[in-house]
């Protein structure tokens, strides 16, 4: 017999595939180029979204024990608290009404001095109601979930607001769910408009004795800021529209050494609402308008 | 697999229950992460240590590494961040499997405290070399919870393959 017709490959007992110390280096450095990709080059965006979209069902089980507790929370909730709850919202509804009336009127108002004026009028911002899935479990940033994604034509960077005011951006944006970074995020940025005074500032999250906050950046140590002084988006963006409520100064401080005031605002949003409302940003919907005939 | 002194004569593992059992602590994983909580331990870091000492063969790298991906889509954190430290923890497990079983379980504990820190250490430095902020002193706990997790880990993923203790004349043991 030949000696080349010897089958030679070791029996299945032996075969433990590739070595450990191999498989240690192979994977580590998978990860660590899926690090640097994910956080320099953006080329992991598809990978997320896929696995986004294919974790979607258990994320939706794993939500639904939370959903049932707050469900029996809400039947056994007193009845007469649900009556009191519904006389101040009507009352509420009531109070904004007068003040809507008086802004359909105002709006006209406006726009017939800016026809007279010349002035370019200030656009209409088309906008849609999305859910509050839960707060991103990552505890470096600050982001929620919403319930709405490139199907209901969510756009990355669109703003997002509540009743109070402000929440944050749309920083991520999947099929079905989008992630939004709140206004109290380290990296988001948000330029504000002081109504008092009427200067210009440009914010970003902090985090303050452990209460999320927003910060102004750049402020000389001799600018016009007090407590109290409410802060709304400027508009010069091109993203957040203008005049929408972001946050109320509530810390200042000035110091020898640095030229420059600490100076922080608590945001007016209820950051952790159930309800928020995802709006074009305004750039977008005038290039939108720009396009249509 | 080799028999520590102690334990008794274990029946083999099936397949599904391991699958199973990673599926259920991956939701469990997904679901106190939802709490925010940094003291919270990682499940499923348990599961695949647990796995990765007990059935090598089965639950290897390739496993850590692609639940791992899963987590960080699922905590929207860097992709790859959970994913390196899982692997890490696997390999460790690999390279302890055949020695760990031979301690009772409090010095087995006290050997894999140190995996499990590290775990949370490479998670801890990925992100804070891309630019976040240290979270907070309370994450360093959730290493020593998952430590504590071992015996309770014991006991349930093992208990489908224990025997059933009742001896009679034609069933010695």
């Amino acid at each position: 017999m030949a000696l080349e017709s010897l089958d030679r490959s070791p029996p299945p007992f032996f075969r433990v595939g590739f070595a450990p110390l191999t498989k240690l280096i192979f994977f580590s450095a998978l990860s660590l180029l899926l690090v640097f990709g994910d956080k320099q080059l953006q080329f992991t965006k598809p990978l997320r979204a896929g696995l986004s979209t294919l974790i979607l069902p258990m994320q939706w089980l794993v939500l639904q024990p939370g959903e049932a507790l707050s469900a029996m929370g809400t039947y056994f909730q007193n009845l007469e608290q649900a009556q009191t709850n519904l006389k101040a919202a009507e009352l509420k509804v009531l109070q904004q009404s007068v003040r809507s009336q008086q802004v359909e009127q105002l709006q006209i108002e406006n726009q017939n001095l800016r026809q007279l004026m010349g002035l370019q009028s200030s656009m209409a911002v088309t906008s849609q109601t999305a859910e509050v899935l839960f707060d991103v479990p990552d505890p470096y940033n600050q982001r929620i979930v919403i319930d709405r994604g490139q199907l209901k034509n969510v756009a990355l960077g669109s703003p997002v607001i509540d009743a109070g005011g402000v929440v944050g951006q749309v920083t991520r944006v999947y099929p079905l769910t989008s992630e939004v970074t709140l206004l109290t995020d380290k990296d988001q940025s948000i330029p504000v408009l002081n109504s008092r005074t009427g200067a210009r500032n440009i914010t970003s999250g902090d985090v303050l004795a452990g209460q999320p906050m927003i910060e102004l950046k750049f402020v000389p140590a001799s600018a016009d800021v007090k407590e109290g002084d409410l802060l709304t988006t400027s508009g010069i963006d091109g993203v957040y529209p203008a005049g929408l409520q972001v946050a109320r100064i509530s810390h200042i401080e000035r110091r020898v050494d640095i030229s420059f005031a600490r100076i922080h605002a608590s945001p007016l949003a209820e950051l952790k609402g159930r309800h928020v409302l995802v709006l074009q940003p305004s750039a977008a919907s005038a290039l939108n308008k720009g396009k249509a005939p | 697999m080799i028999m520590s002194r102690r334990e008794a004569l274990l029946l083999p593992v099936s397949p599904w229950f391991i699958a199973l059992s990673l599926l259920m602590s991956l939701l469990l994983s997904m679901l106190l992460g939802l709490s925010q909580a940094l003291w919270l331990p990682d499940i499923l870091a348990v599961s695949i240590f647990f796995w990765g000492i007990h059935q090598p063969r089965r639950v290897g790298m390739a496993t850590a590494f692609i639940l791992g991906l899963w987590m960080d889509v699922q905590h929207s954190a860097l992709l790859g961040q959970h994913a390196l430290s899982y692997v890490v923890l696997s390999y460790f497990a690999f390279s302890m499997h055949r020695r760990l079983l031979w301690f009772p379980i409090k010095e087995q504990m006290l050997q894999i405290l140190p995996f499990f820190i590290l775990a949370e250490v490479i998670g801890l430095l990925i992100r804070l070399s891309t630019g976040d902020d240290f979270p907070g002193w309370t994450m360093l706990l959730s290493p020593f919870i998952e430590t504590l997790l071992w015996p309770v880990a014991n006991f349930i993923l093992l208990a489908p393959q224990r025997r059933a203790s009742d001896p009679d004349a034609n069933r010695p043991i």
